[in-house]
């Protein structure tokens, strides 16, 4: 008898505990980072996973497991495939390559996985982009520069990686733009890598062969080694060039009031990307499909740009982080929400 | 098949020493298992079957690359563009593949004019490193170079898919066996073959003494070339088991995984010094960085301590097997 009642308590406690869980949704997502080499990527991580934390008061249980760590394409491989074992319900990914993961992605959809890349374009039809469009990156800092010089003068510009699909797409951006100016001339184009150092001694290099330049198209952390250059060779009045958005170059900028704009690559697409998982999850749909970009499978979020008109609130935002942070931007749950049907 | 200077040695130093002796890839083998073991602990599901055909389809890539490495390792020298010569095969294949249609005669058209690159890249570096006698840390470092921007000629940005045919081929099952136990099979029988010729014998003589090898007149410049070639044609076989797992020509996707190539060597408990080498080794190193990077994982490691527990373990692994080899070799 005794045993019986121990049975029947058993039982009913754990229908009250699967009750329970019923209630409240519980999602398992993976976030998997293949690259540690700057702090972007951190706060990328470190704000998907403050994004997690807030589905809380929506009543979801949003669990991530994070895989962040340098290494090669199969590496990231077997991250997925780790994900693929836990038993995740979605994985969102930045990716090593864009066309790596087809077959790895193929088995996790298989596997009833939803998988969502960010920061950088795959072609996997498996998959979805949540992220900006690299090509409007480079289009926008283009624009304003043309616009900022009136349309003609001579213009240099530092690439970061050459074969890498985001500089690829960003350069593309840049001479889209150009093509509408003809009095804008791009004398030189030189790779610096995305490395501040290389970006600093390449418009060192730059200013010894072209004393006579307008413009800089520049990437990210290169740019503030290239002003540092151009602040060096005492020329800060004469050239505009790209900024970027960590909190140290901001505040360069606004003390020294350089000609400068920056548009924004947000570490926050990470978190984005998990507010559309979650609601993708609970099986919303979105109202516009993502079939943008040249796989076909993309949703572009917008892309902010600071320059002259709002740099005080950008540097606002920034104020009291450390030195290395990213102004940054990210769909809220409401705006994901507002993107579902 | 791997010490050229067993004999030198007394006989009598006790079971286990002879047994290293035999078998110098036995510490690995040690490690592979207590990893797998470790990993079940953490993650039952990773000892799945489905989760084990998936590490050796993705780390059969480093495992070729890492025996590559090992070959010329063996005679003292090293390949830094090793990876180099992965990606410039890699985007070559895909890309002569599409060009014919993707069909089986193009793939296996594809593949074999991917051995003649692989070899050609060999023979490029065997040539600046044992006729040109450049340092070969720097020589094949520079080489890496002019591969990777031969690979960036052939496709400026990754993309081109591979043929379906072939990556469901890598992917799929043969006789209900998954088909990369077949590519498994058929590297061990290529090692054994290959251990029975006097390439390999003669590499690790040089390693193990140039100078006292070439007096004893082995051909050092034409032995250390054929070290070359051997990885030249190792690393066009990772850059075929890394497209059968991707599916895709990248020009950027080796540049990472020379070093791990590297490790993995070492971690099998070959001596970089040369002259003591062990492929099996390589391959057990290989599958070693596969394991710790996900037990990591497994473990629950928090994300901004990975990267950092991740070197830590290699590191541990490491100095475990140079202690087990030491004991061996001393």
């Amino acid at each position: 008898m005794k045993r019986f009642i121990a049975a029947a308590l058993g039982a009913v406690a754990t229908i009250a505990i699967s009750a329970s869980f019923a209630n409240a949704e519980t999602f398992k997502i993976g976030l998997s980072n293949g690259w540690v080499g700057s702090e972007w990527r951190t706060q990328m991580i470190d704000e998907a996973k403050e994004a997690a934390a807030k589905w809380k008061e929506k009543g979801v249980d949003v669990e991530v497991s994070v895989q962040s760590a340098n290494v090669d394409v199969p590496g990231q491989i077997a991250q997925v495939r780790n994900f693929i074992a836990e038993g995740v319900n979605a994985i969102i990914i930045n990716p090593n390559s864009p066309t790596a993961f087809d077959p790895i992605f193929a088995q996790a959809k298989e596997a009833g996985i939803l998988v969502i890349a960010t920061d950088a374009e795959v072609s996997s039809p498996d998959a979805i982009y949540v992220g900006i469009d690299q090509t409007a990156w480079g289009a926008a800092g283009a624009k304003w520069l043309a616009d900022t010089l009136g349309g003609k003068g001579k213009v240099v510009a530092i690439n970061g990686v050459a074969g890498h699909p985001a500089n690829e797409m960003r350069v593309a951006g840049y001479k889209s733009v150009f093509k509408d100016y003809p009095d804008i001339q791009v004398v030189n184009e030189v790779n610096a890598n995305w490395d501040q150092a290389q970006g600093q001694q390449a418009m060192q290099n730059i200013l010894a062969t072209y004393p006579d330049i307008n413009g800089v198209v520049v990437q990210d952390g290169m740019a503030a080694g290239a002003w540092k250059s151009i602040m060096d060779a005492g020329k800060t009045g004469q050239i505009a060039a790209t900024g970027e958005i960590r909190k140290d170059f901001i505040d360069l900028w606004v003390k020294d009031k350089l000609n400068s704009g920056a548009t924004v690559n947000p570490p926050g697409v990470m978190a984005s990307a998990l507010n559309v998982a979650v609601l993708m999850l609970q099986g919303k749909e979105l109202k516009e499909p993502a079939t943008a970009g040249q796989y076909k499978n993309a949703m572009y979020l917008p892309i902010p740009f600071i320059d002259s008109k709002n740099l005080a609130d950008a540097a606002k935002q920034l104020d009291g982080k450390p030195g290395y942070y990213s102004y940054t931007n990210a769909l809220s749950i409401d705006d994901a929400t507002a993107l579902f049907k | 098949m791997t010490s050229t200077t067993t004999d030198m040695r007394t006989s009598g130093a006790g079971g286990l020493r002879s047994w290293l002796e035999r078998y110098p890839f036995l510490p690995a083998l040690v490690i592979v298992v207590a990893l797998l073991a470790l990993n079940g602990l953490f993650s039952p599901n990773s000892l799945s079957f489905r989760s084990l055909t998936g590490l050796l389809s993705t780390y059969m890539a480093l495992i070729m690359l890492a025996i590559a490495q090992t070959y010329v390792v063996s005679a003292g020298d090293i390949d830094l563009s090793a990876g180099a010569t992965l990606s410039l095969v890699n985007v070559a294949i895909v890309v002569l593949m599409e060009r014919w249609g993707g069909g089986a005669g193009a793939v296996l058209l594809a593949l074999a004019l991917g051995v003649l690159i692989g070899l050609a890249c060999g023979l490029v570096n065997g040539l600046v490193v044992a006729a040109l006698r450049l340092q070969a840390i720097v020589a094949t470092f520079a080489t890496s170079i002019f591969f990777i921007g031969l690979a960036l000629y052939v496709m400026p940005v990754a993309g081109t898919p591979a043929p379906a045919l072939f990556w469901h081929t890598y992917g799929g099952r043969l006789l209900g066996l998954p088909f990369v136990f077949y590519v498994l099979a058929a590297l061990a029988v290529l090692l054994y073959l290959l251990s029975r010729t006097r390439i390999v014998t003669e590499l690790l003589a040089v390693g193990d003494d140039q100078q006292a090898a070439y007096q004893t007149g082995l051909p050092v410049v034409a032995v250390r070339i054929r070290g070359y070639l051997l990885s030249g044609l190792f690393s066009a076989l990772a850059a075929f088991c890394l497209t059968g797992d991707t599916a895709s020509g990248d020009p950027l996707v080796g540049g990472k995984m020379t070093l791990y190539s590297v490790a993995a060597v070492v971690l099998g408990g070959s001596a970089l010094a040369g002259g003591w080498t062990t492929v099996v080794g390589s391959l057990l190193g290989a599958l070693t960085i596969g394991l710790v990077n996900s037990l990591v994982f497994f473990m629950g490691t928090p994300s901004e301590w990975q990267n950092f527990v991740q070197g830590l373990a290699i590191l541990l692994v490491l100095m475990a097997g140079v202690l087990a080899g030491r004991r061996a070799r001393v």
